[in-house]
């Protein structure tokens, strides 16, 4: 390669690596105070989105994600009685474990009808996880408030978590036998 | 200014031509093409960097750096690095492989396939790494092992079993492209082989987009990163599939004779539609595939020997290659009918005008590698005295051409050697014959000018490396030096 070229390539390319490596520092900032605001108030924040989900029926809810602890949701258990789901209340889903953090979802259930979804815990490890948490969020709870279950589609780009929230959404409904 | 043919004496001083070397005057009428293609080469080499640069930027500027501090953190950071970094030379190396007509003519089709070549092994490292390192980075945060770890991506991540084969796809392509398999099967089975890369890009772009947190929707990585695929996608469809299918309509080429040149070597003419478009290229060539029965999937690369006539108003008219039996699919070109249909692709290749950046020129060619040199010769710019033509064989049966070169020089003022004879058994390496070599010549003996001059070798690779060495050894500069491989 010429001088010319080399003496270029090196610039243009420090250049490029500096300036994402500047805004990567911006970034991972504004982070962590958006990632404590976006986990605790989920519920209020997402109130505006309107996804055009039509909650379509794959069966992801069930797939379980990897290293996920369990509510292998038996979609069908509704049956067994109780009158809980009737009366309302708040249900906890499990915690499940994923690569990227714990996911964790909480049911409001009023009249055997999901009127909230509340995310817990979202996944936060690895630099991107928290942007994803805070876009695929708004978008499944809305799509499960549509669909009234589990089976919803998971999220582009954020398969893990959509799993990871779906199944301890299973979990939760499973407890308000839902 | 008529010129004569000098063949080189075994003995004494070379003739020389009768008004002696002249004085080296530069007009400098391509040293502004010169600088503006060395311009365009720079331009390429620094987007390709910083492509890669950018690749790198992608994840630094998702705060990546910021947030791998655990050691799994720091594996699977430095994972996906790797796979970035090697999807982006893995799409240079299509780019380089699309035939885009601004790298052809920066770079030449010769050195960008060179290129290509040499990105092959990095970027299959890289990739291996990306998948290591990832089953390692992922297994150590969820405490399995790498084994588990990948067994677990295969069956419970959505797109990722397509990742495994696109891995094992883009091995197989590597394997089958180094020097020393590609010997042992023939050229379409390495053809077979290497088209399995559009699969293999294929099968890897669904976890890019799908399980790559960076490339979520609603990022501009995501934006990035699909629109540099699709493009590299649109220009290998454009110019390798659309392009070619649109030449062969345009021109409808049809073998009008194929007539002997020599023992196993064969003109073939042919006539079709808007020649011009094919003329004036002299040296380059094109990719020639003859539409019979088990010929038609054989592409051949050969430069034309004679520009286009034009008979006809509408471009109608002929164009001539010359082929010689080197190969099982060449050898079937020399039993061609009248009439079958020619598909074309080109011009391709820096064998030209296009690479000139001096005044004065040298013409050397051995064998078959003469033919593209008459073409040059043909319509290259130079004022009388100002081009030199040596060609070496080792009979003048073997001066494929002759005669007409011959003709040419005598029209165009240049002067022409005719080396003939056998190698030197003492040393196989030199690109004179035997009596000449003995006697000391060297380049400069039979152009005194040839360090202000563009030289062009075509011929046999070994010995065309004697000619560059000679001709660096003369003070020749490296961008003065334009060489096409034909032995393919």
């Amino acid at each position: 390669m010429r001088i010319r070229a080399a003496v270029s390539a090196a610039l243009a390319s420090a250049g490029i690596l500096l300036v994402g490596w500047q805004s990567g520092v911006h970034v991972a900032d504004t982070r962590s105070a958006v990632a404590a605001a976006a986990t605790g108030n989920q519920a209020s924040e997402a109130g505006t989105t309107d996804n055009s989900g039509t909650g379509s029926s794959t069966s992801s809810g069930t797939t379980g994600s990897l290293g996920a602890t369990g509510a292998s949701g038996a979609a069908g258990a509704a049956g067994a009685a109780g009158a809980a789901a009737k009366a309302g209340g708040t249900y906890d889903g499990d915690a499940v474990q994923t690569r990227f953090g714990t996911v964790q979802v909480q049911i409001t259930v009023k009249a055997g009808q999901i009127t909230d979804v509340t995310a817990l815990k979202l996944t936060d490890a690895e630099g991107r996880s928290v942007q994803i948490s805070n876009y695929a969020a708004p978008i499944l709870r809305s799509e499960v408030l549509q669909a009234q279950s589990a089976n919803v589609q998971t999220v582009g780009g954020a398969t893990v978590t959509s799993d990871a929230y779906l199944t301890s959404l299973q979990a939760a409904l499973d407890a308000a036998n839902l | 200014m008529n010129t004569q043919l000098l063949p080189s004496p075994g003995t004494g001083t070379p003739t020389r031509p009768a008004h002696g070397p002249a004085p080296v005057r530069e007009t400098g009428r391509f040293a502004g093409q010169h600088r503006r293609r060395l311009l365009r080469a720079d331009a390429l080499a620094v987007t390709a960097w910083s492509s890669l640069a950018a690749s790198v930027a992608l994840w630094l500027a998702d705060g990546g750096l910021a947030a791998s501090s655990s050691p799994a953190g720091m594996i699977t950071a430095l994972g996906i690095v790797a796979g970035l970094a090697g999807m982006d030379l893995v799409l240079l190396m299509l780019l380089l492989a699309a035939r885009i007509p601004f790298i052809d003519s920066a770079v030449g089709h010769d050195r960008a396939l060179e290129f290509h070549r040499k990105l092959g092994k990095p970027s299959l490292y890289l990739l291996l790494a990306h998948g290591l390192l990832i089953a390692v980075g992922y297994g150590m945060a969820e405490g399995l092992d790498p084994v588990s770890e990948a067994a677990a991506l295969w069956v419970l991540v959505p797109d990722m079993w397509l990742a495994f084969i696109s891995l094992a796809l883009f091995i197989a392509v590597v394997v089958t492209s180094l020097v020393a398999v590609r010997r042992r099967f023939p050229y379409e089975f390495w053809y077979a082989v290497h088209l399995l890369t559009y699969a293999a890009v294929l099968a890897s772009l669904p976890h890019q987009f799908s399980v790559g947190g960076l490339f979520a929707v609603g990022t501009w990585q995501r934006w990035y990163w699909l629109a540099i695929c699709i493009a590299t996608g649109a220009a290998l469809l454009y110019y390798r599939i659309i392009q070619p299918v649109r030449a062969t309509f345009r021109h409808q080429l049809t073998v009008e004779r194929v007539t002997s040149v020599a023992p196993g070597v064969v003109n073939i003419e042919m006539s079709g539609l808007q020649l011009g478009s094919l003329a004036g290229n002299g040296g380059r060539f094109f990719i020639w595939r003859f539409l019979a029965p088990g010929l038609w999937w054989h592409p051949h690369p050969f430069s034309l020997s004679a520009e286009p006539m034009r008979t006809g108003p509408d471009g109608h008219g002929r164009v001539r290659i010359t082929v010689r039996d080197l190969g099982r699919g060449s050898a079937q070109l020399l039993r061609l009918r009248r009439g079958t249909k020619v598909a074309v692709e080109g011009p391709y290749g820096l064998f030209s005008s296009a690479a000139r950046s001096k005044d004065r020129v040298v013409m050397i060619g051995a064998g078959i590698g003469i033919t593209p040199l008459r073409a040059l010769l043909e319509n290259t710019p130079f004022a009388p005295g100002q081009a030199t033509v040596l060609l070496r064989g080792h009979s003048n049966q073997e001066l494929y051409l002759g005669e007409e070169i011959l003709e040419l020089c005598r029209q165009r003022g240049a002067t022409l050697f005719h080396l003939t004879g056998g190698r030197d058994p003492g040393s196989p390496d030199s690109w004179l014959p035997a009596a000449e070599h003995r006697a000391g010549y060297s380049l400069e003996d039979y152009v005194p000018e040839i360090a202000h001059a563009d030289v062009y070798v075509c011929g046999p690779s070994r010995w065309a490396g004697s000619v560059l060495k000679a001709a660096r050894a003369a003070g020749v500069h490296e961008d003065q030096l334009h060489h096409e491989r034909f032995d393919w």
